[in-house]
């Protein structure tokens, strides 16, 4: 998880692993990329990168800007999303929509929407991140991270 | 006290209107039950032993009296000057927040925060106070308009009583003399910044008699002047709907928000005495909501609309009734009046709706009136309303909001039963949706919103997709099994809504809530056919998610229950068979269930496509629509695989679906079956393989070991005539149209 907002991080994180599956799970926790390098070695693959922005601060959509560049091209091909927090203050936000969305599209990732300050929602979006996560470490057959996430995109019937 | 009793005689109690928890069709229950000297002003039950509440209420009583000598204040006296002044102003305000003013403290109040004779600070804290506890008397809002126009006030105290005047309107008990102040509130028009507020007010006001060509053509004249500003767009939509023959120019159909909010600290301090209230008096609950039962929930926004609808002296109520006028009056009926439907009947040209459109919503009569009688305005009203209320009330856009979900989830339940009632949707509603479903989270209020999707009107398809389904698929994808079956349920209500519209809608060139009328057939008949694919689409993924759970397939094919006979039962030129994503998990579902519910659909299917080629065949003309030959085509892919995987054990062999099961023989080789040209079908289907041992057992009590080889010839057909007793009608269905039996030796 990548985003300015350590508080909110550590709940959604806590909240993901208090949840119930079937795979082993370590989450990550970053105010951004790119990571230390003196670990390395010792960190697992990893599946998928949420980056966190908060829609009251504009300074956390910069810092995800930023750590954007850091990422290697093969994650946008369906192991990166966007998470909005903030949405409850919808008439306080100082980040523009349009801007987020662009994001989105410019990097061909999913944005997902939430607000992580009240409970009930912050265990639905852990919960879909998982799902999300379980596609993206492949655990699910016949759906790739790639498919998963065009669908997401755009959803196209053919 | 006796000096609070004194100032409360001349106003006599009001009776609250009974709204019922019942369903809207029940009329019957819809009266008012015997008169109940119930409306006791809310001071009659404070518990006796809140001495603090008492010595507020002397306080107050003080507070009054100073300010009702004008002698005692000094012109523009400063606030740090006295400290009479000081005290009593704190006192007014504490009251105000702690329980709100009666109704006998706003004479006063208003008289001296608008007379101009104190300082501006002082008259922005005592508006700021109006709080009111229960109603509001018209008088002292009269004398208030009064002073307004003498103008003694700043501008400022001015705007603030406007925004007042807004935001506590439907407090105030009658609005006869309102009505009648209308001239005075439009000639407010003129100041560039009272406008947008007075527009708001007068927008509250306006009834068919207020619309008069000199007033049409004066905001005509401000719109050249001011350029055209919401607000008056809204007054002048509205006198547009009550004289479309006075106001000709064009005017857009929908805005956004005509009205920016009055914010202020009136509504917050009314809710939170709200709450105060039904914590601690239960029983003063009651009698607002007349005989509800103690446990339920009074409701915000429901509570306040019962407040709302007595707008009505009901001295004049009886004296009316005794002097017999009601029928014969030429004033407009108040929906208090109404008791019964037959006086619903009598008095349909003149009903008057009250000033906040919501409390129609759970008046049985008032939706029988809007479900009969087309009129613009009506819906135009409660459109602006509930917009407004689902935007400010939405829990998930408003972080402060999360703890009234349950009301505002009940809010949702009310909005849906009415748009089932009136069997159609509400643009504000659909409005709603599209602005929220991008940012809702799948959690809050998760059945409500998704019941409201299902009466979302149909639009082009583009519209569709980026307002509707592209959310949603996002949604859906992320979501849990669960979810996704409330989904799939619900576009499968969305998809009956449409169709049952086409039936009753397009045939009439009438279209209500000015829905375009420029879809023609083939519109019609594309959306559908988006919506039908698009589900086709998410439901292939999501038995791949869900590794293709009975519980979700049982959801899919309920939808292609109702896709399979557009033809026959709505009488749309339309057929689309299901996705090889969802045939063929269905075929091969583990389930009886599931396959029971495809083999009715194949035949539903068969039954749509010989009825289309009759018709095809016995009418002279070419009709408009002919389904392709790829749709017969897809049809026989579907049932050569199905005879072959129930019937004849070849589905291996014959199956030629792109998508299908074929496989060669050395493949099948593999599996290592004994006799695998043989051994697939209902009998070893894993579905109904239980039905076949239980069929053995009953057959052949004493033979343990199960030979399924035994079910041949006429034992076979026993086994099908069991198959069906069992409940599995889909089946029975299917082999009897598509599967033409050639008597076999035994």
């Amino acid at each position: 998880l990548v985003g300015s907002d350590e508080g909110l991080q550590q709940k959604l994180a806590e909240a993901i692993l208090r949840e119930e599956k079937s795979f082993k799970i370590s989450i990550h926790l970053a105010t951004s990329l790119p990571l230390p390098s003196e670990r390395d070695q010792l960190r697992p693959r990893i599946d998928l990168i949420v980056f966190v922005i908060d829609v009251k601060n504009k300074y956390s959509l910069k810092n995800v800007e930023a750590s954007l560049a850091h990422v290697d091209a093969s994650f946008f091909l369906g192991k990166v999303c966007f998470l909005v927090t903030g949405v409850g203050r919808v008439n306080y936000c100082s980040v523009e929509m349009n801007a987020i969305w662009k994001l989105g599209e410019v990097y061909s990732s999913p944005v997902l929407f939430c607000e992580l300050e009240l409970e009930g929602i912050r265990v639905a979006t852990a919960q879909r991140l998982l799902r999300m996560l379980r596609i993206c470490a492949g655990h699910v057959p016949g759906v790739s991270a790639l498919t998963f996430a065009s669908l997401m995109r755009n959803y196209a019937d053919d | 006290s006796e000096k609070m009793q004194r100032r409360r005689s001349s106003k006599t109690p009001k009776q609250p209107l009974q709204v019922l928890q019942k369903n809207q069709t029940d009329l019957s229950a819809w009266r008012k039950e015997g008169k109940t000297d119930s409306a006791k002003s809310v001071w009659n039950h404070q518990s006796p032993k809140d001495q603090k509440n008492d010595n507020e209420q002397d306080s107050l009583e003080q507070a009054l009296s100073f300010f009702e000598k004008g002698k005692s204040i000094q012109d523009r006296v400063s606030l740090k000057k006295s400290s009479a002044l000081q005290k009593h102003l704190a006192a007014v305000e504490t009251v105000a927040l702690q329980s709100g003013l009666p109704p006998e403290g706003f004479d006063v109040l208003l008289n001296v925060a608008l007379s101009g004779k104190l300082a501006d600070t002082v008259n922005t804290r005592i508006l700021k106070s109006l709080v009111p506890a229960s109603v509001i008397p018209e008088d002292a809002v009269v004398s208030a308009v009064s002073w307004l126009c003498v103008g003694k006030c700043s501008g400022n105290v001015q705007l603030l009583f406007l925004r007042w005047l807004i935001t506590v309107f439907d407090f105030i008990d009658r609005k006869e003399q309102l009505h009648a102040l209308y001239g005075f509130f439009f000639s407010f028009l003129q100041d560039e910044k009272m406008c947008p507020y007075v527009c708001h007010v007068l927008y509250l006001l306006t009834r068919k008699e207020s619309v008069k060509p000199f007033r049409v053509r004066r905001l005509l004249d401000l719109q050249v002047k001011m350029g055209m500003q919401s607000h008056l767009q809204a007054l002048l939509s509205l006198y547009k709907l009550f004289c479309p023959e006075l106001v000709t120019i064009n005017l857009p159909k929908k805005a956004k928000t005509y009205f920016k909010n009055a914010e202020g600290p009136w509504k917050a301090a009314i809710n939170a005495i709200k709450r105060r209230k039904q914590e601690n008096s239960p029983v003063s609950q009651a009698l607002f909501l007349g005989t509800a039962p103690p446990q339920s929930r009074k409701r915000k926004w429901n509570s306040q609309l019962i407040i709302y609808a007595s707008s009505v002296d009901r001295n004049n109520l009886e004296e009316d009734r005794q002097n017999n006028c009601g029928d014969l009056c030429s004033q407009s009926l108040p929906l208090e009046r109404l008791q019964t439907f037959s006086q619903l009947l009598h008095n349909i040209h003149r009903l008057e709706f009250p000033s906040r459109m919501g409390s129609v919503l759970t008046n049985p009569l008032l939706l029988h009136y809007m479900n009969c009688v087309k009129d613009e305005s009506i819906y135009l009203r409660l459109y602006y309303w509930m917009g407004q209320v689902l935007q400010e009330e939405c829990t998930w856009c408003v972080a402060g909001n999360s703890e009234y979900e349950e009301e505002f989830k009940d809010f949702l339940e009310t909005v849906y039963k009415t748009e089932c009632f009136l069997q159609e949707g509400f643009s504000s509603c659909e409005e709603f949706l599209y602005k929220t479903l991008p940012l809702w989270d799948g959690f809050c209020c998760r059945s409500q919103i998704l019941r409201l999707v299902s009466w979302i009107p149909l639009s082009s398809f583009s519209e569709m997709k980026s307002n509707l389904y592209d959310p949603l698929s996002q949604l859906f994808l992320t979501s849990s099994l669960y979810f996704k079956c409330s989904v799939l349920e619900s576009l499968r209500e969305l998809l009956q809504n449409w169709l049952n519209w086409h039936m009753v809608y397009l045939d009439s060139e009438s279209d209500s809530q000015g829905h375009s009328s420029n879809t023609t057939l083939s519109g019609l008949v594309d959306a559908v056919a988006e919506l039908i694919h698009f589900v086709g689409g998410i439901s292939t993924v999501a038995l791949q998610l869900e590794d293709n759970a009975t519980f979700l397939l049982y959801f899919i094919l309920n939808f292609y229950e109702t896709v399979c006979d557009v033809y026959l039962k709505y009488n749309l030129p339309l057929l689309i068979m299901p996705p090889a994503g969802v045939f063929y998990p269905a075929l091969l579902s583990m389930d009886s269930v599931n396959l029971n519910q495809l083999c009715y659909i194949m035949y539903r299917y068969r039954t749509n496509l010989v009825a289309a080629k009759q018709n095809e065949l016995s009418k002279k003309k070419i009709l408009q629509f002919k389904f392709s030959s790829r749709t017969y085509q897809e049809y026989n892919q579907y049932i050569i695989a199905m005879v072959g995987c129930l019937w004849t054990s070849s589905v291996f062999q014959k199956d030629i679906h792109p998508q299908g099961l074929r496989m060669d023989d050395e493949l099948l080789k593999k599996t290592t079956v004994q006799e695998f040209k043989t051994s697939f079908n209902i009998v070893y289907h894993p579905a109904m393989m239980g039905y076949a041992v239980l069929f053995l057992q009953q057959a052949w009590p004493d033979d343990t070991t199960l030979n399924f080889s035994l079910i041949k010839g006429k034992t076979w057909n026993w086994y099908l005539e069991y198959l069906y007793a069992e409940g599995l009608k889909g089946l029975k269905l299917f082999i009897e149209s598509s599967i033409s039996r050639v008597s076999q030796a035994s």
